[in-house]
Formats: C-alpha cells, sequence, structure tokens
C-alpha cells in the first residue's frame, strides 16, 4: 500500500518522460474546463427551484406562501423562481451567497426549522436576514427585474407612482423599504421601520 | 348649491358687514345646511337584520326614509361596532325590483300552474289560496298543508304562524329554516342537559383564557364577536385562540393553533381530547361524581336520506333507535374514549400530534378558562347531534361549564333562531318554551294557554325541512307556504328533491318575500312582504338575549308584513272549514267563528288596546286590526315560559332596553344557567344543577366516529364544503341588491388548492364545472383568495343566486336532528 | 346585426319587465323567469355561463359615503395586504404616525377607543380586522339598483320645495 503511494507521488514529480508539454497544457486545459464546468453546473443546479424546494421546509412554508402571490402568478406570466429574489446574481457575491447557504444545510441537518412551529418561531430572525441583504445592496434582485428607469408611472397607481417618484428616485428609500411581505408571509413586525 | 370664488368672497361680505349692524341672515346665505329643523334626524333602536350575534343597530330616519345606520353604543353586545352588511342596512329595502303586488300564475285570467306572473289585488291573491288550502284539506287532510318558515321571521310572526298551523290547520307540518341551522344543537341540548339554548352568554369572552373555534369561520360569520374575539387575544397576551377547520380562512389570521382537518373526523377529535384529559388525570372528579350521567348512544344511524336509499337500508339504527341509549359508567366511559389515542387520532384527521395535545391541553389544564365556540361546522353534520354531544363532554368532564370563561357555546345563525325558530317552537316536533307535541302534557298545556279543546294539536310531528320537500315531490304535500326565506337556493340537492316539488302540478306553492327570490321565481303566487324596521317585532340572539323595536318606516305601497298576511289570512277560514266536527263539539262557542276570531281577536293575543301603542308611533298592523297585535302575541307566548325557566320580561320593558337574557326573573336577567348565585332556578346548596334533566345532571355520552355519508373517490375525487362570505346574508336576497356589497363579493367563487388546479390544467378565472352525482354548476376558479382549501377539498359559497351550488350537494341529513350536512360531498371539477 | 336585433329585443323586454314589477297594480303579466332579477331572467333549471372574475378597483378616488357613519370603501387594491397575529398592513400607512409619510387618511379617532369609550393610546384591538367593514370594489356592475337616497338629497329636495 505504501509503495503504490510512493510511486504515484514520484510519478507526479518526476517531469513527463512521456507526453508532450503542449499535450499536457492542452490536457489540463481540458480538464480546467470539465472541472470548472462541472462546479459551475452543480453551482447552477443548487440555484433552481426545483433545489430549493427539494428540502420540505421550504416547500411547504415559503414556497406554499409564495403561490397566491403576484411573483407566482400575475398578468404576463413572467414569474419569480426562488433564485431570481434569494441569490445574486453576480458571480462573486453569488459564491459569497453560497458559502453563507452552507450553514442552511447544517439548519436542514439539525432540523432547525423542520415543523411549521419551528419555522414560525425562526421567520422574524429569516426574514431580517433578507431585508438586511436587500437594504446593503439597494434591493439588487428586486432591480434585476425593475429596473427604476424604465417604469412608466402613469401607468401606476396614483399611490404608487407619488412613492416611486419622490422616495426611491431620490435614492432615500429602496424597494424593500416598502416592499416587505409581497412574496411570502410577514414575521412579527414589532419593531420593524415603518411598521410601528 | 355650488358657490364659485367670487360669490363666496361675496356671501361672507353680506355675512361680515350683517353681523356689524347686528342683523342676521337668512340661512340660504351659507353652502351648509344648519337650521336643526332641516338637519334632525329621528333615531331609534333594532337588531340587525341579519346574523345571530344580535347587534343593536341605530336606525336615523328622515321623511319616512332610512338615511342612516350604525352601531348601538348603549348596546352591550356590539358597543358601538357593526360589521359592513350592519352598515348598510340603511339600502337593504330600496332594491329598485322591491315587490309591491301579489304576482300570480295565471292565463286568460284564470291561475295556471304554467302561467306567466300576473298582478293581482291582495284580496284575489287570498281568495286563491284559501280556495287552495281548503280544497286539499278537504281531498286530503291536514298532513297536505304545510308551511315553510324562519329564523328570521319575528317572534310575534313565528308564534302567529305556528298557531295558524298547529291550532288552525291542525298540522304539524310546520318548520323553519333553523332547520338547515341550529336543528343539531338543538338536539345537543336536549340530549345533554334536557333544556335548550347556550348556559352562558358574551361576557364569557372578556373572562376566557382560551377560545377554541369547532369548524367556525367567526370573523366572516359573527363579526362583532369576532371583534370581541380579537380584543380579548390581543389586549390580554396569555389568552389563546385555537381554530379547528377542514380550509384556511380569515379566522385562522389570529389562531395561535390552527388546525385543518379531515372531514368528519372532528368526532375524533373530540373523543380524543376526553381520552386526553382522562389519561392525564385532570378530570374533575368532585363535579363528574355530583352532576353527571354516563350513557353509551346507539351507532350506525343512517344518513337521513331516503329509506330506500341503499346507505339506510344498511344501517342498524336507521329509525326510532337513533336516539337511544344505555346506561354505563365512568370506567366504561373510559375505556370507550380509550381507543382515541393521539397518534390514532392524528393520523384519522391529518392534524400533528402537537397540535392535538396542545388543543386538549387548553381544555385539561384547571387554570385554563375555556370556552368553545361552533355553528355550522358541527350542526351541518351528519352526526351533528353527536357533535355537540361531545364538545359537552369535554367541558363537563373538566367541569368547565357555567360559569364566566368555562363556556360550550353554540352560536346561531339567524337573527332570530333562538328566539322565533326555537323559543316559539316552530318546528315539526315543537311546541314553545321546549315542549314537544308528541309529549300529550305538552299538549294539554298549550291547549289550556290557547283556550282550545283537547285533541286539537295532532300527536304526530309534522314533515321537517328536508321531509317537506321530499313530501311535495312525493305528491303528499299539496298547499305549501314559504315565508321569510330562499329554500329554493338554501335546501341541499334543488335537482332532485327541492324543483321538482315545487313544480308538480298537484302542489300550489305560495312564496312571501320583499323581493323575487330564486324561490319567489318557482312559485304560483308571490306575496309582496314588508321587512325589517317596517314592522314592529322581537328577535331573540344567540345567548337567549330578546330585542324589541318599533316600526319605523312605511312600507312601500302594497307589501304587507309575513305578520299580517298570517293573520289576515286566517280570517277566509270558518272553523267548520278546518276543525272536525267532534272537535268542534268540545267547545261549541267557537261555531261560526273564523280562525282569526278563535286564535287571534278573542284569544290573549287580542285583549290590548291600541291606546298602549305610543301615539308617535307607526303599527300598520294593529291599526289596520284594532288591536295592539304584536303586544298581545307576545304576552300569550310569554305565558308559555313564565315559572318554567324560561321567564320573558313585560313586552315594554324591552322596548326600552337593549334587550335582556332569559330567563328574567323578578326584572333581572341571567347570565350564566345551572349555576348557583347566577340562575335563580337552581336550588341553593346544589352548586350546579342540571335542572333540564329530572335528577339534575347533565348526560356524557359515549358516540364514536363514523364515516361521512358520501366520501371522496376515484371518480368524484374531492371533498366539496358549502357556506357564507362575509359580506353576504344567506342567499344575499338583501346584501346583493345593496351596490357596495355586491361590488365588494359580486359572484360566488370555487376556492381551490392552486396544486388542485394545476393538476387539472386550470388556472384562477377559468370556466369550471362542479359535477356530483345529482347535478352540476358552473362557477370560475379562485386560488388566492381569502378561503385557502387544502389538496382534495373545494369550497363555494353559497349566496349566489345566479350559481346555484346546491344543485350539487347531497341532501344527507342527521338522523337525530334532520338537520341537512352541508359541508361535505362528493365532487369533480372539470373544465368546461 | 341581428344580434345587436336581439340585444335591444332582450333590453326593451327587461324594461318592461322592471315597468311592470314596480309599478303598483298593473294588468300585465311577466313570463315566470321574468322575475328573477339576480339570475339574469334565467330559468331555475338553466345556468348562464358565469361572467370573468372582476378586477379590483384600483384608482385610488375616494368615493363619498352613503351617510358620515357608513365605513369608507378601499379605492385600492389589497392583494396579499395581510392582517394577522404578526402585523396589520392597513396600518403600515393609515396608522396615525404613519400619514405623513403615507399621505394616505388616518383610522377615525372612534378606532383608538376601546368597548367602554375610553380613549386608547393606539389602535383598539376589537378594530384590529380592518376587513371587518372595510372592502375593496370590484368593476362589477350592480345587478339590481338601489333606490337609496342620502340625505343630503332629500335636504336639498326639501329647501327646493319650501322656495
Amino acid at each position: 500500500m505504501k509503495n503504490i503511494l510512493k510511486i504515484g507521488w514520484q510519478t507526479l514529480r518526476k517531469p513527463s518522460a512521456y507526453y508532450s508539454l503542449g499535450a499536457l497544457v492542452i490536457g489540463g486545459f481540458i480538464a480546467g474546463i470539465i472541472f470548472w464546468g462541472g462546479f459551475n453546473t452543480a453551482l447552477e443546479a443548487t440555484n433552481t427551484e426545483e433545489f430549493c424546494i427539494s428540502c420540505h421546509e421550504m416547500e411547504n412554508n415559503v414556497y406554499e406562501e409564495l403561490k397566491t402571490t403576484i411573483h407566482f402568478s400575475n398578468r404576463s406570466g413572467v414569474r419569480a423562481t426562488c433564485p431570481d429574489c434569494h441569490v445574486p446574481h453576480k458571480w462573486t457575491d453569488k459564491i459569497a451567497r453560497k458559502m453563507q447557504a452552507s450553514k442552511e444545510v447544517w439548519g436542514m441537518l439539525f432540523g432547525t426549522i423542520d415543523t411549521r412551529e419551528k419555522f414560525l418561531a425562526h421567520r422574524r430572525q429569516l426574514a431580517q436576514n433578507e431585508w438586511t441583504r436587500l437594504k446593503a445592496n439597494d434591493s439588487l434582485e428586486c432591480r434585476n427585474c425593475h429596473n427604476f428607469d424604465y417604469m412608466d408611472f402613469t401607468e401606476q397607481s396614483p399611490r404608487a407612482s407619488k412613492q416611486h417618484s419622490t422616495s426611491l428616485a431620490s435614492g432615500d428609500k429602496t424597494c424593500i423599504d416598502c416592499h416587505k411581505g409581497i412574496a411570502h408571509e410577514l414575521p412579527d413586525m414589532k419593531g420593524v421601520e415603518g411598521w410601528d | 348649491m355650488t358657490l364659485n370664488r367670487r360669490e363666496f368672497i361675496k356671501a361672507n361680505a353680506v355675512a361680515a358687514a350683517a353681523a356689524v349692524a347686528g342683523v342676521s341672515v337668512p340661512v340660504t346665505a351659507s353652502n351648509l345646511i344648519t337650521s336643526s329643523d332641516m338637519t334632525k334626524l329621528k333615531w331609534d333602536k333594532a337588531p340587525c337584520r341579519f346574523c345571530g350575534t344580535g347587534c343593536s343597530v341605530n336606525v336615523g330616519v328622515m321623511d319616512g326614509k332610512i338615511v342612516a345606520t350604525h352601531g348601538d353604543i348603549k348596546s352591550p353586545v356590539n358597543k358601538g361596532l357593526n360589521c359592513v352588511k350592519g352598515y348598510f342596512l340603511s339600502k337593504i329595502m330600496y332594491g329598485k325590483d322591491r315587490l309591491t303586488t301579489p304576482l300570480l300564475r295565471m292565463t286568460n285570467g284564470q291561475y295556471d300552474k304554467n302561467g306567466d306572473f300576473t298582478p293581482i289585488s291582495w284580496d284575489k291573491a287570498f281568495d286563491v289560496m284559501a280556495e287552495k288550502a281548503k280544497a286539499t284539506l278537504k281531498a286530503k287532510g291536514p298532513t297536505a298543508v304545510g308551511m315553510f318558515g324562519s329564523g328570521q321571521w319575528t317572534v310575534q310572526e313565528g308564534y302567529a304562524a305556528a298557531k295558524l298551523m298547529k291550532a288552525g290547520f291542525r298540522t304539524n307540518n310546520i318548520d323553519p329554516n333553523a332547520r338547515h341551522c341550529m336543528a343539531s344543537a338543538v338536539g345537543g341540548f336536549m340530549r345533554t342537559f334536557g333544556i335548550d339554548e347556550p348556559m352562558g352568554c358574551y361576557d364569557d369572552i372578556e373572562a376566557a383564557d382560551a377560545m377554541v373555534l369547532w369548524g367556525s369561520n367567526m370573523a366572516e360569520m359573527h363579526p362583532i364577536l369576532w371583534t370581541r374575539v380579537t380584543d380579548r387575544r390581543l389586549s390580554a397576551p396569555h389568552v389563546k385562540v385555537a381554530v379547528l377547520s377542514t380550509f384556511e380562512h380569515r379566522s385562522t389570521d389570529l389562531a395561535d393553533n390552527s388546525m385543518i382537518f379531515t372531514p368528519q373526523t372532528d368526532l375524533a377529535i373530540l373523543n380524543f381530547i376526553a381520552n386526553y384529559i382522562i389519561q392525564t388525570k385532570r378530570v374533575n372528579k368532585d363535579f363528574v361524581t355530583k352532576h353527571t350521567n354516563f350513557r353509551q348512544g346507539n351507532t350506525d344511524i343512517g344518513y337521513g336520506l331516503r329509506p330506500e336509499h341503499p346507505l339506510e337500508q344498511k344501517a342498524k339504527n336507521n329509525g326510532k333507535t337513533a336516539g337511544g341509549s344505555s346506561e354505563i359508567n365512568f370506567k366504561q366511559y373510559a375505556k370507550f374514549v380509550s381507543t382515541y389515542t393521539a397518534e390514532y387520532t392524528s393520523k384519522l384527521s391529518g392534524v400533528p400530534v402537537a397540535n392535538l395535545e396542545a388543543l386538549a391541553e387548553l381544555y385539561a389544564d384547571p387554570k385554563i378558562k375555556v370556552t368553545s365556540f361552533w355553528t355550522m361546522g358541527f350542526n351541518q353534520h351528519t352526526r351533528g347531534v353527536w357533535a355537540n354531544n361531545l364538545v359537552y363532554n369535554i367541558h363537563l368532564l373538566t367541569g368547565k361549564i357555567s360559569t364566566p370563561g368555562n363556556s360550550p357555546f353554540s352560536l346561531t345563525g339567524q337573527p332570530s333562531a333562538c328566539g322565533t325558530a326555537r323559543e316559539v317552537g316552530t318546528f315539526s316536533h315543537r311546541l314553545p318554551a321546549d315542549m314537544v307535541v308528541a309529549n300529550p302534557k305538552h299538549r294539554a298545556i298549550a291547549e289550556k294557554i290557547w283556550d282550545l279543546p283537547e285533541g286539537t294539536i295532532p300527536p304526530k310531528p309534522g314533515y321537517h325541512a328536508v321531509l317537506q320537500n321530499r313530501m311535495l315531490k312525493d305528491g303528499k304535500l299539496n298547499f305549501y307556504w314559504v315565508q321569510c326565506n330562499n329554500n329554493m337556493q338554501a335546501a341541499a340537492n334543488i335537482n332532485e328533491e327541492v324543483y321538482p316539488g315545487y313544480r308538480n302540478p298537484e302542489n300550489f306553492i305560495v312564496v312571501s318575500d320583499p323581493y323575487p327570490t330564486v324561490t319567489a321565481q318557482a312559485a304560483d303566487l308571490i306575496l309582496p312582504t314588508a321587512m325589517w324596521v317596517e314592522k314592529e317585532g322581537v328577535y331573540g340572539n344567540a345567548e337567549r338575549r330578546t330585542q324589541a323595536w318599533y316600526q319605523m318606516v312605511e312600507a312601500p305601497q302594497g307589501a304587507k308584513s309575513d305578520l299580517w298576511q298570517l293573520v289576515e289570512f286566517s280570517k277566509r277560514f270558518n272553523i267548520e272549514d278546518v276543525w272536525t266536527e267532534e272537535l268542534i263539539a268540545k267547545k261549541p262557542d267557537v261555531r261560526g267563528k273564523t280562525l282569526y276570531d278563535v286564535l287571534y281577536k278573542d284569544a290573549e293575543a287580542g285583549k290590548f288596546p291600541l291606546s298602549e301603542i305610543p301615539d308617535d308611533r307607526l303599527n300598520d298592523e294593529s291599526r289596520d286590526f284594532g288591536f295592539y297585535l304584536q303586544k298581545g302575541l307576545f304576552e300569550e307566548y310569554a305565558a308559555f315560559g313564565r315559572g318554567h325557566a324560561h321567564d320573558l320580561a313585560p313586552y315594554e320593558r324591552y322596548h326600552q332596553e337593549r334587550g335582556l337574557r332569559w330567563p328574567v326573573v323578578d326584572g333581572k336577567e341571567t347570565k350564566w344557567r345551572f349555576k348557583e348565585g347566577s340562575d335563580p332556578y337552581v336550588k341553593a346548596g346544589t352548586d350546579f344543577e342540571f335542572y333540564g334533566k329530572p335528577d339534575g345532571r347533565a348526560i356524557i355520552f359515549a358516540l364514536p366516529y363514523e364515516p361521512a355519508a358520501e366520501s371522496p373517490d376515484e371518480e368524484y375525487d374531492m371533498w366539496l364544503s358549502t357556506g357564507r362570505v362575509l359580506e353576504h346574508w344567506h342567499s344575499g336576497s338583501m346584501t346583493q341588491r345593496v351596490p357596495e356589497l355586491y361590488k365588494a363579493m359580486p359572484d360566488a367563487l370555487l376556492y381551490m388548492h392552486p396544486d388542485d388546479a394545476k393538476a387539472r390544467q386550470m388556472r384562477r378565472g377559468d370556466l369550471v364545472k362542479i359535477v356530483s352525482r345529482r347535478g352540476e354548476v358552473q362557477t370560475r376558479v379562485e386560488t388566492r383568495g381569502r378561503n385557502k382549501p387544502p389538496k382534495g377539498l373545494v369550497f363555494m359559497p353559497w349566496f349566489d343566486a345566479s350559481r346555484l351550488v346546491n344543485k350539487v350537494t347531497l341532501d344527507a341529513t342527521d338522523p337525530l336532528s334532520k338537520e341537512t350536512d352541508y359541508k361535505k360531498c362528493a365532487v369533480k371539477v372539470v373544465k368546461v | 346585426m341581428n344580434n345587436f336585433k336581439n340585444n335591444l329585443t332582450s333590453l326593451l323586454k327587461k324594461t318592461l319587465v322592471l315597468a311592470v314589477l314596480f309599478s303598483p297594480i298593473s294588468a300585465m303579466a311577466v313570463e315566470s323567469n321574468e322575475v328573477a332579477t339576480l339570475r339574469d331572467q334565467t330559468s331555475i333549471d338553466e345556468q348562464k355561463t358565469p361572467n370573468v372574475i372582476p378586477k379590483v378597483d384600483n384608482k385610488d378616488i375616494k368615493q363619498s359615503r352613503n351617510y358620515p357613519m357608513q365605513p369608507p370603501v378601499i379605492p385600492h387594491s389589497t392583494r396579499n395586504y395581510y392582517i394577522n397575529l404578526n402585523n396589520n398592513k392597513c396600518m403600515s400607512c393609515h396608522s396615525r404616525q404613519q400619514t405623513e409619510k403615507s399621505q394616505a387618511p388616518m383610522v377615525s379617532v372612534t378606532h383608538y377607543m376601546d368597548r367602554d369609550g375610553n380613549f386608547l393610546a393606539e389602535i383598539s384591538p376589537r378594530r384590529y380586522f380592518c376587513n371587518q367593514c372595510h372592502v375593496t370594489q370590484l368593476d362589477a356592475k350592480p345587478l339590481v339598483e338601489n333606490n337609496f337616497i342620502d340625505m343630503h338629497s332629500l335636504m336639498k329636495q326639501k329647501k327646493a320645495d319650501e322656495k
């Protein structure tokens, strides 16, 4: 056993006697593409709604609640899936978010929110995380679809156009400041700005 | 009057100059009308026309028209609040299609069952009616004559109708639409306590630590009680609210513990709680030993369908034995409920064990004062009486009853389901004050009060609501008068069991209503009716509160109240037309008199002169007949209950008070019955006394879970539940005519889980057909409405006259209460 | 064209029916189904195709009240506005302290009173579920007109009569 390891190690350390440098570079490049692609494919696989709701915690709570909202079913059928709002679209941000998400794997393994009651008990904290993130990135995931520059205020209801043309336009407010609880039910809102 | 800016400045300048000069200018100088002669409204009080909560409403009148309504701040029930329906009461009388003339189906000037509706005079209408009634009586006798009344009748109307039918026509074929609503509650009370109606009152809400809603969506159906529950829950944070239902709805919004159970398994959950109380050793032994008995009820009692139905053929106790029971002891009872473990019940009901145990703990914990509420979830149930019995069990096992906050509370649907249908006894088996026609002593008491010969009242119970429709179809009930309800929309299985009877050529159907309802559409004669504050009356609400109101406005020319119709119609019958010679011989002085003389004018009902009506009050009926009819009927009726634990105050008192809760003894109302100190009928030293039973003990019943009459199968794969919505009262005949209420909820939609819709390639708004073994109805799918059914169940309200969901429902009833189960049948939903 | 004619005939017929039904004692008969005002004159064993689900009125135009005590109807959509144990979405605009920001009408002062008429520092919990009195309006034409006359019109009439 030890010998086999030793031979393997020596083979790796020694310069190649059989393959040309070019072959090695090309091979390495191809392998790199495969690994990289595999990584991204795996990453993207975790970035689909099917993956998200493969856990019953997601399917029975937040996804069930999403079904009756305008982000699920609406006039034009442009639908938001879980990652559209909850995973950053820029690669570096996405990786950072995915690293954070490894914590959620622990949550699933240890059943932190495996019943409705436990989920409800954690809802405020879970929602707060998302509000904080969206506030910090100026509601980036909202703006991926809802681009302020292209809003037609005349098509909006009078209340909406007023708020959008003032507070949102000036940068005083960002989307999440007003649009909390549009896709899922809200937690206890005691102490949340604008609600108390 | 509009002023432009210049005119306004000018007007002000004139006013300023006039003020300096010390002269006043005419009021027209302002754009506001301020003169008190003009702006003064005449305010009066009346109970709300809609649900059984019994809110008091202030009604504002100007120039003989209702111009405003709002919640009565003096009423202990609602303290100034109304729900959206109550706030729009002002408009219910002013629908453009108010009926103002009798309409008879005629061809070439003659009555014709298939003719067109032709306006006729009241005189002609009663001529035709009387002729039809007399012909029927002559040909087939009193059992072929019948009436379908209402928990929306005033007390006086119900009483006058019951007397006309039971003593006048000598038929017990009178039943109220409360049969669809409260009959199981009545059965439950009589079986467990031997006396009808709740022991507690609404004050329980402010005293309770926990409140449990059993299949009741109080947020929509009893909105003002819901404001009290919400007030209690939110202002005292230790209070818990549990909500059990077969689908999520607005009441879920306040629930600490929301439980969605498989239809019919409420019976198992109730038994589980009893078992939990016993297993965790929290039975109140002292209370149980002193105040209860145990009995085992008969099982396998059938489903109240027609006797030839296979389900009835199969049932062991489908007849007279259905209500039977035998004595057992506590040990036997404990063994009986021991099969209802948390795991078994959870599996059956689909409710997680943790939720079940949290619910049971509210009852078991001796420190928690718990109030249970229920309405149609329990009552419209093929085991409705059982469900009522079983909820009393858990309150009796713990002694949590008849004290503030500890209350099993059966709510009512209609404004006078208690006052009129139950207390007056307008059911086919009942007499006033909880008496029944089958009991010779009870008949004798009624005959004595009515001053009628022995044997006037027939001993055999008449046709109940569902049976009336079957008998109309079978041609055994031929003269039929429907007042104050809309049964062609409300009764189950319209296609097979309701419509055929109305259109049966052998039958003559009269429908009295303010508006042309679906039932009126099916009638042969329609009578235009005065409503609500267009007449004087009394209602009784769910907490035994009796409330009276005066007539405040005139009815539209041509419309007459149900009371006037009943009493005026009685003039058309000589006693010889309706009584046998044998009966007349027992009281010869009635010879040559009319039913009007015998039943009303010469009876106690006719004893009070017009002078007792305050001069400034309208009272069309009394001024027409020449005596204070409403007071007379009330006082005559009150004689049944006074001294028998149903005491009512003198009539005038109700015009002053915002209602009083009976029994009213020595001028004082009773809040909690059966408890020493708060109920004057409880003997000193007994602590509690359930005096409806001869030994003063309530009964704890051992009754099992039994399956529903019809459950989903491969073809009809979904449960259908029907019910109401906040904005509409029952069949919508009043509220659909109020534009604001109509626009808030115009159509009855099919509420469905989004996944169920998706699985059938349906989406919100799709046109679908709901199909059962009995019929079909079309409507549109709603996947994101206020009601959120679980997968496998759909909900459709029945208020919509253009989408009759009762074409689909099953007319299975509780064999004990004869009340229909509108909450469970099997349907399939297909795209049109 | 034919369609138009049919519609016109039907309209005329309905007008006639209404005239017959609502004029006191007239000799004219109406076909039995014509009384079915809430059923679009359809016989009981038939059903007209149900109309589509109407849209919620979202124009933010206040509707005048029928009388001062009437709860105002909601002139905007309330889709997914939750009112439950956790929060009350309506109050994030209509509560006293939010109205400056939201420019929404403040809830009536009566809403701060408890059962016994005492003013509280916050909305009374008995008024917590706004949707028990306040409803949105759908774009649906009422099936039957309502002849309710408001007090102002009555007074104006009386003043006019006086002159």
